[in-house]
């Protein structure tokens, strides 16, 4: 299958990003559509969509926006957050998104708030994103000034505020809980979860109702609404349980990197072609959805069908969509050194098994690039992913164990042989390590 | 190897001022836009954020023991409580001053197979320092970093406001010649950008005669400390 351009149909039109321009390509006509029917069949055309979150776990996006109290008698706010943090090495699609189409995610999280009941919204901005945050503080100001934001929202009766927070510089501030920490004034450490407190939902930002989706699942909802949620699920029928369309972040040795937006079901083979192929060498590997999930060889890069469950069965993930195609020349132990390194230096240091063993998998790893690896080191690496995975506070630990335990399994030989010889398997000029 | 992670490493803090050293240097623009963001979140609390970036513009780029008190007098919450939550994220300066510029290096997975640690070490070699140091002149600061999520410019620098990418030996050449001279996309101006971006247009605007910005004058007054 090639492209199938639907949120990103206008990215490369600068009006687009206007509200005159945005209103001329039928902008906001889902909006005036919501206005005009219950709250509850916006959540039904959600569910009818099949959409599931484009933040990397994949959970059912109608779920949560069901689960806000429908009675609002408990007179606190609702609250409708945007998870625009995007911090997963590999993936560069809401940056896109915010910078290219900022309306289409004021109208996604307008359109949340009407079917939830929303009171304020928080777009919580990663500190490096000033192109995108730019973009969007001049759509909300327009949205604003012509009655798309704010009190009595088209003459609707409904108020909705939308405010912008950026971070500062911390990856899990991605993880939901510790989002929120970070915009009710705290260090970005996650928060106990359901079933041991009450989900966001009900209990999220300062004790009240918290719908917390992505950049990209709220830029889907503008079409649900507009064409229909059975129309958006004809959209990667052909999957299991994937519907619509996703953006991948392509990057590494590929001859055109950048976003491609896919119909689920298209293969990963398909998505390199779009790439424009592999540059310097021949496919070695890739890791298809962020630096989280399990790395893959060629061979199951070949035979995989891009949908939730069928990555899975592939032996990786769909997760955030940053896909990196790497080449031959590539030394599989020190990039997973730099992933490592990656996961060691974000890590929140709230629980134990994270913090420390994290740091532990970076100094085995260490040694083995610098030629010093020990017998049974890759053993022992092995052994640590098993204690970090599952026994971690939040999911950072289980992604952090992930693509070490990957690798270890589908390249077992270069581990052994750079432990053994003290140098790389692989044989090439490609300089993957500080001089 | 990676001096990246700094395996039980001290970070030195200022002395916090006592309370009748205290003096606030907020401008009436800064406190302006503090007022403001405070209307947006329900407790003086959940402005530390945004009180920490406006600070950090006030300040110079550098979050002293000066500035991270001001914002917890400002927002009536404890010395230790902002200070730990400054300390926390990457972005905000507490470890030392820097310079004028700060050129952020990528060197996380896509940047490296792209081959940014040779690129790394020519800028190193051009700027006489290393990550962590500023320059003697004050002009630039070196900080390496985590992905800037940019990932198909790769290798991708940031400076300031402005991502660079894909960089290669002579971009860096035209670059750097380019920020001698430059004050955009400077550390002060970042800030900036980002307390505006939060704050959105002020409805009640303070006279410009009374809001002085912070002005390259005052960076003298900086120690630079070049150890990191
Ligand atoms: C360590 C960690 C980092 C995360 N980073 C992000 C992120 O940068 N952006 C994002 O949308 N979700 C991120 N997530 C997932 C969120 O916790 C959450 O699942 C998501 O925001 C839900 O939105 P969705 O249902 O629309 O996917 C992260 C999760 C973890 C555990
Ligand atoms: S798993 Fe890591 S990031 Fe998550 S709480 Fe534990 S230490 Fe923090
Ligand atoms: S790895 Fe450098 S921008 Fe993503």
């Amino acid at each position: 299958m090639a492209e199938y351009k639907l949120l990103f149909e206008h990215a490369h039109d600068p009006e687009f990003k206007t509200l005159k321009g945005y209103l001329a390509k039928g902008g906001y006509s889902a909006l005036k559509k919501a206005i005009g029917i219950p709250a509850q069949s916006i959540i039904d055309e959600v569910k009818a969509s099949g959409l599931r979150g484009r933040g990397g776990a994949g959970f059912p996006t109608w779920i949560k926006w069901n689960g806000l109290p429908k009675d609002k008698s408990h007179g606190k706010k609702h609250y409708i957050v945007c998870n625009a943090d995007e911090g997963e090495p590999g993936t560069f699609k809401d940056k896109q998104l915010m910078e290219a189409t900022p309306f289409l995610l004021v109208e996604g999280m307008t359109l949340a708030a009407m079917a939830t009941g929303g009171d304020v919204g928080f777009i919580y901005i990663r500190g490096e994103f000033l192109d995108a945050a730019k973009a969007l503080r001049a759509a909300i100001d327009e949205a604003y000034a012509n009655g798309y934001l704010g009190q009595n929202i088209l003459g609707s009766g409904k108020n909705f505020d939308l405010y912008i927070h950026l971070g500062a510089g911390s990856y899990e501030c991605g993880e939901e809980s510790a989002l929120m920490s970070s915009i009710m004034g705290e260090r970005g450490m996650p928060r106990l979860k359901f079933p041991h407190v009450p989900l966001p939902t009900i209990s999220g930002l300062w004790d009240s109702p918290t719908l917390i989706n992505n950049v990209e699942t709220y830029c889907c909802a503008p079409f649900i609404v507009n064409k229909g949620g059975a129309w958006y699920a004809t959209l990667g029928a052909s999957t299991k349980n994937s519907r619509g369309t996703k953006i991948f972040s392509v990057s590494g040795h590929v001859n055109k990197p950048g976003n491609y937006e896919i119909e689920f079901g298209t293969t990963l083979a398909e998505l390199l072609e779009m790439s424009g192929g592999m540059k310097g060498g021949s496919l070695k590997a890739c890791v298809p959805g962020g630096s989280s999930v399990p790395i893959m060889n060629a061979d199951q890069v070949n035979k995989a069908v891009i949908g939730y469950e069928e990555m899975w069965d592939a032996g990786s993930m769909v997760g955030s969509g940053g896909c990196m195609f790497l080449n031959d020349k590539t030394c599989i132990v020190q990039f997973i050194w730099r992933t490592a390194l990656f996961y060691a230096n974000e890590s929140c240091g709230k629980c134990t098994p994270c913090r420390e063993g994290t740091k532990w998998m970076l100094q085995i790893l260490e040694r083995i690039v610098e030629g010093n690896g020990q017998e049974g080191d890759v053993e022992l690496l092995m052994d640590i992913t098993k204690q970090i995975d599952g026994r971690s506070f939040c999911g950072l630990g289980d992604a952090a164990a992930w693509p070490v335990a990957g690798a270890i399994k589908v390249f077992p030989e270069e581990f052994d042989f750079y432990v053994k010889n003290g140098k790389s398997l692989v044989n090439s000029n490609l300089k993957l390590l500080p001089v | 190897m990676s001096e990246f992670v700094q395996l039980g490493s001290v970070n030195e803090r200022p002395r916090p001022p006592r309370a009748d050293e205290l003096q606030l240097q907020f401008s009436d623009l800064a406190i302006a836009e503090l007022n403001q963001l405070l209307t947006h979140y329900p407790d003086k609390k959940s402005a530390i954020l945004p009180g920490l970036w406006i600070a950090q513009r006030e300040y110079n780029g550098y979050l002293s023991g000066e500035a991270i008190a001001e914002v917890a007098y400002r927002l009536e919450r404890s010395y230790a409580e902002v200070e730990g939550v400054a300390t926390f994220y990457s972005m905000y300066n507490t470890k030392h001053a820097v310079g004028q510029h700060m050129i952020e290096v990528c060197t996380c997975l896509s940047c490296q197979v792209c081959g940014v640690y040779p690129l790394a070490q020519y800028i190193k070699k051009k700027l006489g320092i290393n990550f962590g140091e500023t320059t003697e002149d004050g002009m630039f600061t070196l900080h390496e970093v985590e992905c800037l999520n940019a990932c198909d410019r790769a290798p991708v620098l940031q400076v300031g406001d402005q991502y660079h990418g894909p960089v290669d030996e002579a971009y860096v050449d035209r670059l750097i010649e380019q920020l001698r001279t430059s004050d955009v996309n400077t550390v002060t101006q970042m800030a900036d950008c980002i307390v505006k971006v939060q704050t959105g247009p002020l409805t009640e605007p303070t006279s410009p005669t009374t809001n002085p910005t912070p002005t390259a004058a005052k960076r003298g007054r900086l120690k630079v400390d070049a150890t990191g």
